[in-house]
């Protein structure tokens, strides 16, 4: 045992002590950055040397501290399971955006949606039931047809470019996901050589972790650490990314509301198809889904086709049942184009208040019996009115559902995100108290350090000296 | 670990809890600004199914009144001519009658009594080509200029009614079959008192023609008893239409506004709780171990 080793031992303390409070200014300062998990200095008592000789005089101190690591104060499990949540959050809030955002677009029950207007229509022809010698009156029922026919068609267009507009959000989800992936592998490589090196990888760590986080959220994936450091992400059971390959996927087909296929999601390398049923990229495929697999969307967008084609039916099939005050049968009030949905194609075709087919066959130029019947057309179990207000319903159902379950799906998120928090957050005052602490321990190690220092200088100074 | 609290996560906690509660505000702000009880058909579908079938009913309502209205100005018509074609068929049997005391008529005042009766035909002709909107009350839906023509041929669709729907599957007939009023072609009371008037001119007894007066008459008045009944079944689809739009907007307001007090009082309630919330959040926040080292 050295004359110094008390010195040496001082100065040990003294580096753990800097080091634990460097630690502690790198908590402080990330207090705020995103997936920054907490810090701790690990340290370990070095333990005393083996001596042999005779010298050697018993029992020895150890020989100091030393710094063994800066470990990261995270969980894992934690970190899963706001993976897990983030994957249904950002399946369930996608979602219920589209569909609210369809509902506000259809405005019911308010002046302002299809129902009013069918309304208006249907009184329309009573008015002209009562004067059918009005012009007025039949321009009135004109005009209101045109009415409903305007609002199919722009209602359509609202929801078609909605679905446009989250068509292109899928490819830019894509884009965002293959970008992530490629990060992540890139992250893996330099985690798992930091690793070999024997350096901290802390602050690659929670990068990878935020990564992970958005990449969940985006697409779904569920992310395993492997043994040499590496994560490997997985999407619908197979990896996007392992080790330091990452795999790119991309979006095809549907390229309009009109299509009515699904979006097909595929590997870019092997082509095989991919089911992905949670995320936001999820949610937005889902919202895309042809009617038939349940997309909000096509199902508004089907809704307004069937209310054309059931209204021009009906009252197309009335209208030529009666005749016009020349006595001709009545044509078409309604026309359809064909090669279009049929809410964008639906026409009034009568321009003409003449060509109106108000009366029965043979009941004398002013009889008003057949307006009177097309405005029956509104009542009845089979009537476009009834078709209108129970699609508008069993989609409002449908639409509340979602909205609870994007509602539980964050809460889920919130609690896991706190659990997760709870754990890797910085707390000020904690980092305080360890600052004060360490900052202690500084000093205590300092005031050995003098305390050696007098010690020495008793032998090199004064010894010797007696009788001088 | 889970009891680890720490500043960030007070930090978050306080800013979601500032947002569901200022969420809710303004949830009942939109409430009581718009005075609906919910802003999207997702928030209540029930209730939204209802407003739909509501407010479908309200404008039916609506336009069965105006039908009713309307209705109401037709029968009206049709029974003020009535009225007029009865007493001006009640002057020309007192003329009949005159005419028919032979003896002590000279031809003079025989010739006087045709003129009178040939202008009480004149009236009634007139009478029968009574209009509303432009339309015959008497032919219609024809669009013929009057309702008989010079022969008293009935302009008229026979069978063809005017109609006015006045509830769900209930119509009333406004207009009166002229044909019934006033008889067709010769057993017309325009060609009954032409034949007055020419056996007059040739001094014959005129007294024969009475029983067919009064046979005519005895038409006049059932259209006019039936007109009647049906004043009186429009005058109460008139009431049943006013009460029904009574209840049915009192129906609609309880599914769709929302009740002003409740809603002011939840407000005035959801406000202390936000500035509580911002009081509380405000005392949290601040402290930190630093200010107490020194």
């Amino acid at each position: 045992m050295s004359t110094f080793s008390g010195l040496q031992t001082a100065a040990s303390g003294l580096a753990a002590a800097r080091r634990a409070m460097d630690v502690v200014g790198q908590n402080i300062v990330n207090q705020t950055t995103e997936g920054y998990t907490r810090q701790r200095v690990r340290t370990q008592a070095v333990a005393a040397t083996a001596t042999h000789g005779r010298f050697s005089v018993g029992a020895a101190p150890g020989q100091g501290v030393a710094v063994t690591g800066v470990a990261r104060l995270g969980d894992e499990v934690l970190d899963a399971r706001v993976r897990d949540s983030m994957a249904a959050a950002g399946f369930t809030s996608v979602r219920a955006l589209a569909a609210t955002s369809a509902e506000a677009t259809l405005a019911e029950p308010t002046d302002e949606g299809l129902a009013a207007r069918l309304s208006a229509f249907w009184n329309g022809w009573q008015d002209l039931a009562n004067t059918p010698t009005s012009g007025a009156a039949a321009a009135v029922v004109i005009e209101s047809g045109r009415d409903i026919t305007a609002q199919l068609a722009n209602t359509y267009r609202a929801i078609a470019a909605q679905w446009t507009e989250m068509r292109a959000g899928v490819d830019r989800a894509v884009t965002e996901i293959n970008t992530l992936a490629g990060q992540v592998a890139d992250l893996n490589v330099q985690i798992r050589d930091g690793l070999a090196a024997g350096r901290s990888v802390n602050e690659l760590l929670d990068q990878r972790s935020v990564l992970a986080q958005s990449l969940a959220y985006v697409a779904g994936a569920t992310a395993t650490v492997e043994a040499d450091g590496t994560m490997t992400v997985r999407l619908d059971g197979n990896a996007l990314v392992a080790g330091d390959r990452a795999r790119a996927i991309a979006a095809a087909g549907a390229p309009t509301l009109d299509s009515g296929t699904a979006v097909a999601m595929r590997w870019a390398d092997s082509g095989n198809a991919l089911t992905l049923s949670q995320g936001t990229l999820g949610g937005q495929l889902s919202a895309l889904a042809p009617a038939s697999e349940g997309g909000p969307l096509a199902q508004v967008a089907g809704a307004l086709n069937d209310l054309a084609t059931a209204l021009a039916t009906s009252v197309n099939a009335a209208h030529q049942s009666g005749v016009t005050a020349s006595g001709a049968p009545g044509g078409q009030f309604f026309s359809l184009a064909s090669g279009v949905p049929a809410a964008l194609g639906i026409q009034v075709a009568v321009t003409d208040a003449a060509d109106l087919a108000l009366g029965a066959p043979g009941a004398g130029a002013q009889d008003g019996s057949n307006a009177d019947a097309i405005s029956q057309l509104g009542q009845g179990a089979d009537s476009p009115d009834r078709l209108w207000s129970e699609r508008v319903s069993a989609f409002a159902v449908a639409t509340a559902g979602d909205i609870q379950r994007a509602r539980l799906a964050e809460t889920t998120a919130t609690t896991a995100v706190a659990a997760q928090q709870s754990v890797a957050a910085v707390d000020g005052d904690e980092e305080t108290v360890n600052l004060v602490a360490f900052q202690s321990a500084y000093q205590a190690a300092a005031r050995i350090v003098t305390a050696v220092d007098e010690a020495l200088d008793v032998i090199i100074n004064r010894m010797g000296l007696v009788g001088r | 670990m889970i009891s680890r609290v720490t500043s960030t996560a007070m930090a978050d906690q306080a800013i979601r809890h500032l947002q569901s509660n200022m969420s809710r505000l303004a949830k009942l702000q939109d409430q009581a600004t718009s005075q609906r009880a919910f802003a999207s058909p997702s928030a209540d579908p029930a209730a939204a199914a209802t407003a739909l079938g509501l407010h479908a009913d309200q404008r039916r309502t609506e336009q069965y009144a105006r039908n009713i209205d309307d209705g109401l100005a037709w029968v009206t018509t049709v029974d003020s001519a009535l009225s007029e074609a009865v007493s001006l068929l009640g002057r020309a049997r007192d003329l009949t009658v005159q005419g028919a005391n032979a003896g002590t008529m000279s031809p003079t005042s025989r010739e006087a009594i045709a003129v009178e009766l040939e202008g009480i035909r004149d009236a009634l002709l007139a009478a029968s080509e009574t209009r509303i909107q432009d339309r015959l009350v008497f032919a219609g839906t024809t669009d013929a200029a009057t309702a008989f023509d010079a022969a008293y041929g009935f302009n008229g669709v026979p069978g063809a009614e005017v109609n006015r729907r006045i509830a769900d599957g209930v119509t009333v007939r406004v207009d009166a079959d002229g044909a019934a009023v006033f008889g067709e072609g010769t057993g017309s009371v325009f060609a009954l008192l032409d034949r007055i008037v020419a056996d007059l001119r040739a001094g014959e007894d005129v007294s024969t023609h009475l029983g067919a007066i009064d046979e005519r008459r005895t038409a006049m008045l059932t259209v006019q008893g039936s007109v009647g009944a049906r004043t009186n079944q429009l005058e109460r689809a008139r009431e049943a239409t006013m009460s029904a739009s009574v209840s049915l907007e009192s129906r609609r307001a309880a599914v769709e506004d929302v009740d002003s007090v409740e809603v002011l009082v939840k407000l005035q309630a959801q406000e202390l709780v936000y500035r509580s919330a911002l009081a509380v959040t405000g005392r949290v926040l601040q402290p930190s171990l630093l200010e107490f080292l020194r």
